[in-house]
């Protein structure tokens, strides 16, 4: 009975296991490009992605135990930050930008508003250093985490040794975030034949084709460049985007072009989080000054939005929501960090 | 002159020598004169060799090394590194800084571990040479000073190769101070915390710095 008990529920383990990786492969539709960064197969039986998700998750991040990326980025906001338009850190210090949602970050080379950050593995270091986010250093965090007792039976069950350092710590976060991939939109279930739009979302689609698509790309919604979308600038911010990374005078005011999909749980909008609503960000396209976007970035066609229109393409804005990666309990809050289980 | 160079032997392993201090003792920050000072001076080698006729006899097993003359080896007065006896070159050869490549990957461990000081956090890639001080020179607030020179990609790359020709086995490399404090235009150059035109010029300004005895 015993025995029979115990290869039922191996077997029942097993399947499981299978279907979360057959998930998971299911997950990643064809059409998508290669991405720069490999991507964590299994992430649930992945230590390292487990590891990075308890440091994700932790204020130990923080200089006083206040804040952890999560702060910033939700889980239920598809980990963008949607109480603030600017982001919001330790001691209540106010960044100067929205904190974006975090998911396909494989496929962004670089990262941030203005692509200040080349590789996903030293992205971790902007906010800890950072005295408006976390307010600490890596030096400080890789000492706090050398005497945690919980960290170094979390380290040693990935690294198989005793060594905690930043290498660790920092591949940890990166595989965690590199394994949060959201491909299960209604639009992602339209292209691969499992649902098809209705006459709206088609007609928002083909306007989306024709005004949007060339800097939000599919199937991505982001062309990975930078470009100004001609908002007007906010002067108390003043904020000079890629200009302040590349240095080139042709660049002030160009942004990464953010991603469009799960936009109802990323709000605010823009890089200042100047737009709390889509129509309100349709009304900026609709309204642009056309010449200047296209002297801008190149468009050959003016955008003109009807207000049919406008509704139109919400509708097919909103087939990028992807609920299956929003309320994913695997990439949710780890249990293990709560305070009955972690050392005091 | 700030400093001179000596060798000493291990038995069946000779030394290259990264720059010997005069003094015996050096507390930090270094005096310079009387009214200028050191407090940090840290950079990056790489891909170091040792050519005969431009063929590779013997090369660092150790890809990158971060010279630190700050901690530890300011004390120690010198950076060694051993290498075989019986390497005869007439060339060696490094690189100054971590590399296009190096500098376009992830994090790394040991010397180039981000806690060494050595990686920019808000914009990152690595720094391939810093260093801090005071000089009377340098018009910022107390006269202080701040050079960070990074960045790796086309335009911007402070990466440099230093290739200087050796007649002795043992090979000393000393850094010239002097030049390079007295060649930098402190009034317009005082601080520098990103890649730019100037971290270009101040990189071959160093490049340009390093001799054998
Ligand atoms: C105080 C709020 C705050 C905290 C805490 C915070 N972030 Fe962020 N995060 C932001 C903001 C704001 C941006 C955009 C910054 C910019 O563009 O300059 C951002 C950007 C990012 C990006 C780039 C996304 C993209 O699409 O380019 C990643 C990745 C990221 N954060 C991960 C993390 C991780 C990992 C942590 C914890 C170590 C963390 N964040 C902590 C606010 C925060
Ligand atoms: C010229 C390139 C370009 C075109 C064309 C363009 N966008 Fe954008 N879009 C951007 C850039 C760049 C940003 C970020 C701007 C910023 O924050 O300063 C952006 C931001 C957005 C955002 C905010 C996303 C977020 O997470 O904050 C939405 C929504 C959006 N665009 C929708 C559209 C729609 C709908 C169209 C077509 C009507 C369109 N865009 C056309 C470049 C473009």
């Amino acid at each position: 009975m015993f025995i029979k008990g115990l290869i039922t529920t191996g077997t029942i383990f097993l399947l499981f296991s299978f279907i979360r990786i057959w998930v998971l492969q299911d997950r990643l539709p064809e059409y998508l490009p290669q991405p720069f960064y490999q991507i964590p197969t299994n992430p649930i039986n992945n230590d390292t992605v487990q590891l990075g998700r308890l440091l994700f998750y932790d204020n130990i991040l923080s200089v006083n135990n206040t804040v952890s990326c999560a702060s910033c980025h939700s889980p239920f906001n598809a980990f963008a930050h949607t109480d603030h338009d600017l982001s919001h850190g330790v001691f209540d210090s106010i960044g100067t930008r929205n904190a974006p949602g975090l998911f396909n970050l494989a496929w962004q080379e670089e990262f941030m508003w203005d692509g200040a950050i080349h590789h996903i593995e030293a992205q971790a270091l902007a906010p800890l250093h950072d005295q408006r986010e976390m307010g600490s250093s890596i030096n400080d965090l890789i000492e706090k985490l050398q005497k945690s007792d919980f960290y170094k039976v979390e380290f040693l069950k990935v690294y198989k040794d005793s060594i905690i350092n930043s290498s660790r710590a920092l591949k940890a976060l990166a595989a965690f975030e590199l394994s949060l991939v959201s491909f299960d939109s209604k639009y992602d279930k339209m292209r691969g034949g499992r649902a098809s739009f209705t006459a709206q979302e088609k007609a928002g689609y083909v306007l989306f084709k024709n005004h949007c698509s060339r800097c939000h790309k599919e199937p991505l919604f982001s062309s990975n460049t930078y470009e100004d979308n001609g908002l007007p600038i906010d002067s108390l911010l003043n904020d000079m985007g890629r200009e302040v990374v590349s240095g080139r005078k042709e660049d002030r005011y160009k942004f990464n072009v953010p991603t469009l999909r799960n936009l109802s749980f990323t709000y605010p909008y823009m890089h200042d989080g100047r737009f709390k609503k889509l129509r309100q960000v349709l009304d900026h396209y609709g309204t642009i000054d056309n010449q200047v976007l296209m002297r801008n970035s190149g468009i050959k066609a003016p955008i003109f939005l009807s207000l049919d229109d406008g509704a139109d393409l919400v509708s097919f804005l909103l087939t990028l929501n992807d609920k299956s990666f929003v309320f994913n309990p695997d990439n949710a809050f780890p249990k293990k960090l709560l305070p009955k289980t972690k050392d005091k | 002159m700030f400093f001179y160079s000596s060798l000493t032997c291990a038995t069946d392993k000779t030394e290259l020598v990264f720059f010997l201090f005069k003094d015996s003792v050096i507390s930090t920050p270094i005096r310079l004169s009387s009214d200028d000072s050191l407090s940090v001076l840290r950079f990056y080698i790489s891909d170091l060799q040792i050519t005969k006729n431009k063929k590779v006899l013997w090369k660092d097993s150790v890809r990158h090394r971060l010279i630190d003359f700050e901690k530890g080896s300011f004390n120690q007065k010198s950076a060694r590194i051993l290498f075989p006896l019986n390497v005869l070159g007439d060339h060696v050869s490094f690189l100054l800084g971590v590399g296009e490549k190096t500098a376009a990957r992830g994090i790394g461990e040991g010397d180039l571990d981000p806690i060494k000081g050595m990686y920019w956090t808000w914009q990152s890639g690595y720094i391939n040479f810093k260093m801090e001080g005071v000089s009377s020179n340098s018009p910022s607030r107390k006269n202080k000073f701040l050079l960070h020179l990074g960045g790796y990609k086309k335009t911007l790359n402070t990466n440099q190769k230093v290739s200087l020709s050796i007649r002795n086995p043992d090979i000393n490399i000393s850094f010239d101070l002097n030049k390079f404090l007295y060649e930098i235009n402190f009034k317009e150059r005082h601080t520098i915390m990103s890649p730019c035109q100037a971290a270009v010029d101040l990189s071959l300004l160093a490049k340009a710095c390093f001799y054998v005895h």
